[in-house]
Formats: C-alpha cells, sequence, structure tokens
C-alpha cells in the first residue's frame, strides 16, 4: 500500500520535472528575446542577454526604448489595421468555403467525389512559392495585384486543401442517425447543415480559425508579393522586416516588434484555447 | 450567418475606399533592400523631388529583394523603378528585355561626364547604359583604433609585410591583432570573401580576379589556392585572432569592432567596408571618426598591382516606362539627390560632382579619395557569381576553411558546385 502510494508520488514527481523542464528549454529562446527587447542598443551589441542575470543589481540597464521607437517608426496603427483587414476576411472566406465543401463531401452523393476529396488532398502537398509567379501573372491581368481582395484569395487558396481536409475528418465523423433522421424530417441538405452540422463542429471550427488566423497574421512573403509594401496596404510583418536595415543594422528593434505583433494572435489563441485541443483531437481520431 | 455577410460587406466597403485611395495621384514605385536607418535616409533623399514634381515615390524595402524582384519581373508586375542587387541580376534583367533603355531619355554623355568608366561600363549591357549608380561602399579598408595605436607605439603598416611584422608584435607583447566576426545569420561567411577578393587582387592581374569571378579558371587554381592561404595565415591563427577560430566564426560582424574599443583592446585591426562606421558608432556612440577610430586601405602584398579598391554599389534600373519613373531616375543620377543620401549614411557617391563637402565627417572623405583615386577597381566578386557560389559555397567554404578543414577539399567542393552553377 504505501509502496504502492510512493511508487505513484515519485512517478508524477519524476513526470512533472520532465514536463517542467521540456517547457523550460522550450522557453528559453522566447526569454532571451524578451530581456533582449528591454536592453540597450549598445548593451545588445556589447554582451548576451543572459548576462543580464548575473548583474541584474549592478550594471544591467533596462529601457523601453526599443518599444518607444517601433512604435513610432513602424506607423503602427496602420499596420495593424492593415493586418487586420487582410487577416480576418483571409480567415473567415476559406472556413465558410471549406465548410461546404467539407459536408458536401462527407454526406451528399454527386458525380466524382472521391476524385475530387483526392485533387484536394493531394493540394496539401504542393508549396506555396510554386504558385507565385503564376498567380501573380493572374491577378496582374485581373488587377488584383496589390489589393486586399488579391491576398484574401489568395490565403483562401493557400488555407483551402488543410481546412477542407481537417473538416472532412470531422465532418464525415457526426453519426449518421443525426443526419439521417434529419433528412426524414424533411430538412434539405442546407437546412440540415445550417442547424445540424454547424453547430456540432464549433471546436473544429475554432481550432482551424486558430490555424488559419495565426498563418495570415504571420505570413510576410506572401504579402510582399501581392500586396507589396507601400504603408498603405502593408501588414505588420512586412513594416516590422523594413525596421531592420540592408546589413541587419537595428536587429534588437525586431525583439520589441515581435512582443507588440503578437498580442493579436495571443488574444486569438486564448479565447478559442478551450475547444482548440478538443477540435484536433476529434478531427485526427476519426480520419 | 447574416452577422458574418454584413461583416464582410463593411469590410468589402472599407477596403474599396482604402484601394481608391492609394492608387490617387501619380506615383512612382521603387523596390530596394533598405530598412530602418536606410529607409528614412532614402525618404529623405526624396522629399526634394516630391516637392518639386507632385510625384509620390512608393518605396518597399526587402531584404529577400532578389526573390521578390525576380517573381514581379516574370509575373508581368516589376515595380517602376528597383534597387539591383549586383551586375549580374542587371544584366540577367537586360538579357530578357526586362529593363528600359536610359539612353533613350537620359543624357548618355552628361552621365559620362560625370561618372567614372568603370561605373558606366558596369551599368551597360550589350553597348547600352541600363543603370546608374547611386552610392558605393568601399570594401578595401582596415579599421583600427588610433589612441590605442598611439599608446602601444604602433605604426599603420603599409605594406604587406609590415602588417605582418605588425602583427607579429603585437603578438609577441601577449595581445592580440585581428578580430574578425563571420557571422551574419544565413549569410555567415560572407565577410570571409571579401578578404579572399581584395588578397586575389593584390596578389593577381585584375584580367585574372574577373577570369576568376566567370569561372574561366578553377577554384583549385594555385592563385585561387594563394589567396585562401593567404587569408588562413591571418584567419586561421589562433594568435593573430581574438578568441581563436571559434570566437570568429561566432561572432557576429557587425559587433566585431567591438573589440577594438575596449580597454585594455582586446583586438587591434578589423578589415571591414565603409558601412561598418554606423555600428561602430551605434555600440560605442561615445567614440569621434577620425579620432578615435579610423581606418588605412588594406595594404599592397604583391607590389607590382599596387592597392586597388574592391566595393560594392547600389545601382537603379527602371522596369516601367512612365513618365514618373524618367522623372525619377533623372533626379537620382543627380548630385544634389546622392548627396543628402551620403550625408545621411556615410555611403560613397558614384557622382563625381558630388560636393565631398556632403559628407559628413573626414573619414568618409578619405575613402571617396580613396575609392576615386583607384588605379583599379572591382566589384565585389560573390556579388556577380551565380548565386549558388557567391551566396553558397563560398560562404560556407569560408566557414569550413577557418574551422580547420583542409583547404584542397574546401575548393575542391566549391568548385564542384562552380561547375554545376555556370552552366545554366
Amino acid at each position: 500500500m504505501m509502496t504502492k502510494r510512493t511508487g505513484r508520488i515519485l512517478s508524477r514527481v519524476l513526470l512533472h520535472t520532465t514536463v517542467i523542464f521540456i517547457a523550460f528549454l522550450w522557453l528559453i529562446p522566447t526569454v532571451g528575446v524578451l530581456v533582449t527587447s528591454f536592453r540597450p542598443a549598445q548593451d545588445v551589441g556589447n554582451s548576451g542577454w543572459w548576462t543580464v542575470f548575473e548583474n541584474i543589481f549592478t550594471s544591467a540597464r533596462f529601457t523601453l526604448m526599443n518599444y518607444k521607437l517601433v512604435i513610432s517608426r513602424l506607423g503602427i496603427g496602420r499596420a495593424f489595421l492593415n493586418s487586420f483587414i487582410i487577416t480576418i476576411p483571409s480567415t473567415i472566406i476559406p472556413l465558410v468555403v471549406a465548410l461546404f465543401a467539407a459536408y458536401a463531401l462527407a454526406w451528399m452523393r454527386f458525380f466524382a467525389r472521391p476524385f475530387i476529396f483526392m485533387v484536394m488532398i493531394a493540394l496539401l502537398v504542393v508549396p506555396l512559392q510554386l504558385t507565385f509567379i503564376p498567380i501573380l501573372y493572374i491577378f496582374n491581368k485581373l488587377s488584383l495585384a496589390g489589393t486586399f481582395p488579391g491576398i484574401w484569395l489568395a490565403h483562401t487558396g493557400y488555407g483551402l486543401p488543410l481546412a477542407i481536409y481537417m473538416l472532412y475528418n470531422f465532418i464525415s465523423g457526426l453519426p449518421e442517425e443525426i443526419i439521417d433522421s434529419a433528412s426524414i424530417d424533411g430538412a434539405s441538405p442546407f437546412y440540415t447543415f445550417l442547424r445540424i452540422v454547424l453547430p456540432l463542429s464549433v471546436p473544429i471550427i475554432a481550432s482551424l480559425v486558430i490555424f488559419q488566423f495565426l498563418w495570415v497574421w504571420n505570413d510576410l512573403l506572401v504579402a510582399l508579393i501581392y500586396l507589396g509594401g507601400t504603408p498603405d496596404v502593408a501588414p505588420i510583418t512586412v513594416q516590422i522586416s523594413s525596421l531592420v536595415g540592408s546589413y541587419g543594422q537595428d536587429w534588437e528593434l525586431l525583439t520589441a516588434a515581435v512582443f507588440i505583433s503578437i498580442i493579436p494572435s495571443i488574444l486569438v489563441f486564448f479565447g478559442l484555447q478551450r475547444y482548440f485541443i478538443r477540435g484536433i483531437l476529434t478531427g485526427s481520431i476519426k480520419g | 450567418m447574416r452577422k458574418l455577410m454584413l461583416v464582410l460587406l463593411i469590410l468589402g466597403l472599407l477596403v474599396s475606399w482604402f484601394c481608391g485611395v492609394s492608387f490617387a495621384g501619380r506615383t512612382v514605385s521603387v523596390l530596394g533592400v533598405w530598412g530602418g536607418g536606410e529607409r528614412d535616409a532614402f525618404m529623405k533623399a526624396m522629399e526634394p523631388f516630391e516637392a518639386a514634381t507632385g510625384i509620390r515615390v512608393e518605396f518597399t524595402g526587402t531584404r529577400d529583394l532578389p526573390a521578390v524582384l525576380t517573381t514581379r519581373v516574370a509575373a508581368g508586375n516589376p515595380p517602376d523603378i528597383s534597387v539591383l542587387p549586383n551586375p549580374g541580376q542587371m544584366q540577367e534583367f537586360a538579357r530578357v528585355r526586362a529593363l528600359v533603355d536610359l539612353g533613350s531619355f537620359m543624357d548618355i554623355n552628361k552621365l559620362r561626364n560625370e561618372y567614372a568608366e568603370t561605373w558606366i561600363d558596369l551599368g551597360s549591357y550589350e553597348g547600352k547604359l541600363y543603370a546608374i549608380f547611386f552610392s558605393a561602399d568601399l570594401k578595401s579598408l582596415v579599421w583600427y583604433n588610433p589612441r590605442a595605436f598611439a599608446d602601444a607605439g604602433y605604426d599603420v603598416p603599409g605594406t604587406w609585410n609590415e602588417l605582418i611584422t605588425l602583427s607579429d608584435k603585437i603578438v609577441s607583447q601577449g595581445k592580440t591583432p585581428w578580430s574578425i566576426g563571420l557571422e551574419s545569420g544565413a549569410a555567415s561567411g560572407w565577410p570571409g570573401t571579401d578578404w579572399i577578393e581584395d588578397i586575389m587582387l593584390r596578389i593577381a592581374k585584375p584580367e585574372i580576379y574577373d577570369k576568376w569571378v566567370n569561372h574561366e579558371i578553377p577554384w583549385t587554381d594555385p592563385v585561387v589556392k594563394r589567396a585562401w592561404q593567404i587569408f588562413g595565415q591571418i584567419a586561421r591563427n589562433k594568435n593573430y585572432v581574438y578568441g581563436g577560430p571559434a570566437t570568429e566564426l561566432t561572432t557576429n560582424f557587425g559587433e566585431a569592432p567591438n573589440a577594438l574599443f575596449t580597454s585594455p583592446p582586446r583586438a587591434y585591426m578589423h578589415k571591414q567596408a565603409t558601412f561598418i562606421k554606423s555600428f561602430i558608432l551605434k555600440y560605442n556612440p561615445q567614440l569621434v571618426p577620425g579620432k578615435d577610430f579610423s581606418f588605412f586601405p588594406f595594404p599592397s602584398i604583391d607590389p607590382e598591382y599596387g592597392v586597388p579598391a574592391l566595393g560594392a554599389a547600389d545601382m537603379f534600373s527602371v522596369f516601367n516606362d512612365t513618365e514618373e519613373a524618367r522623372a525619377l531616375m533623372r533626379y537620382l543620377a543627380t548630385p544634389g539627390a546622392q548627396e543628402i543620401w551620403v550625408a545621411q549614411l556615410g555611403k560613397l557617391s558614384a557622382n563625381r560632382r558630388v560636393n565631398p563637402n556632403a559628407y559628413p565627417d573626414d573619414l568618409t572623405r578619405k575613402a571617396a579619395k580613396i575609392l576615386a583615386n583607384a588605379r583599379t577597381f572591382r566589384f565585389d566578386g560573390s556579388d556577380l557569381m551565380p548565386a549558388a557560389v557567391g551566396s553558397g559555397s563560398f560562404w560556407t567554404g569560408i566557414l569550413d576553411y577557418v574551422s580547420g578543414e583542409d583547404l584542397d577539399s574546401v575548393l575542391k567542393r566549391i568548385e564542384a558546385t562552380a561547375v554545376d552553377a555556370y552552366k545554366r
């Protein structure tokens, strides 16, 4: 009895130490960036961030200068606004399309359904860099290059395969009886989708929102290619990258800039977190 | 669902409004590599142009310039004007007729008067001028701390032998002569390529240098090998370099000069281009250029080849032949535009007529003089080579060599990638 309990406690302690240790290792770079963001530029160049802990009561100096500079140089309001204008539709549009598609692929019978699904899955492995030139060419012909609708379309295209795949796994795993009884009661496929499938899919929708939001919010290259970097359209990532000189001068400003730019991502994540794990697990197990 | 539609509608309206705003008025789009202080300086140089013409300059700066530019050109959506990373890239674009012949709207004779022959040649392809040079960086410099030199009683070396004698003397006094930093993120190793190029120019004719850059002589050629050995004589010598090769490999190039300004100095000399001044001042704002830090030309090795100048430069080309682009291009070529730019950044101007007083200090004027008077000038070789070599195996080769790998195997590996890369 005693030994069994000590054994359990011991394994618990072991587990927790391991978890804490891994979490600690994982956090080191982030802590480094955080500490650096509060150090004066001179000190950043002359000593490592970890030296702060040795001299915390003596020579270590802290400043808010990096944050001040970032906010004043970035035109931060406009950059944030642009990022939201890009990210919100680029999250909602692919999600809506993918929901319809996944429902149709899972529960409706139509011509070449498996083939269409396979093509979707195959698109998962196409690197998006491959599409830059042809898509920019088309956008250019349609005068979509450098406009927000253009980049919404691009992100929709890039987001769809994964979104459809995850939603399909989830929606096709819903109990057949529910769908059947709805149609016996006279519900049209659209009504079934709206009243039954949609409410049941909230966890997976939440996880997809997190994925897509983070991906679009953090994207630099897609925005740079399709939108360009002029201040009236550039999202925060593009603005942040132009804080740094061509030889990498002023990189310590980046450390402050990233902490400013991750605020919305963190809010979205914590807002939807309680659905997140559930969504991922259900999606993956019922494949 | 209805709410969602409403949100979408509102966003759509917002966006069409923004798009409308951004296309109002006459604009010219410029793509470049500059960010931070450089971008501010460029926009400052554009102010008189915008005020005089009412044309707005829309500048986009990205360090991914080659990728973004190539994509946009291939997709038929290039910027009106772009900075080009190097003459090799300019020739590629000229070959596929992506560039506008500057002779069609600029006075070539006037340009020939104002720019040295080298700059005109580097900006031309098949007899037509496609690029003008805006500013340059001189690379063949060794930075030192005049106060530390005076305290220790050292003289500025004028020849390679004097340089090595001085280095040995510093070592014999238990100190370290050199500080070298090769780390630069994904571009680590590039500071070493400048060493090799500068040494190549000092042990062979400029024509041989050109052949090496164009891969008409192999990397295993005795001349190339000798250049690497001379580099290794300093860079692989643990007594010569502060912290030895290990520190050298992990020190950021921008932070390496800091070793000259500690007390007592951790090192006495540092080879780097003119732009390093801004790094030195940033990390050590109390220093006065010319008094607390200065430079001497990287000395001659084989006397017959003298003291050539190695450099890199910023060049502009036109991709869309619009009125606005023509106007901006004419402005960029003027001494007035370049004076603002060099005064802000301490770069060197390419235009001969730039007033020397525009330079922010004597040190920069001195560098401009060295550049103007150099009998031989060559463009940074690694910038001219295909990317697989010039920003690939050459960089990693430097790191492998400094970390102790056998020279022959390093050179063989670079040669193997070069054989592939130059075929295309």
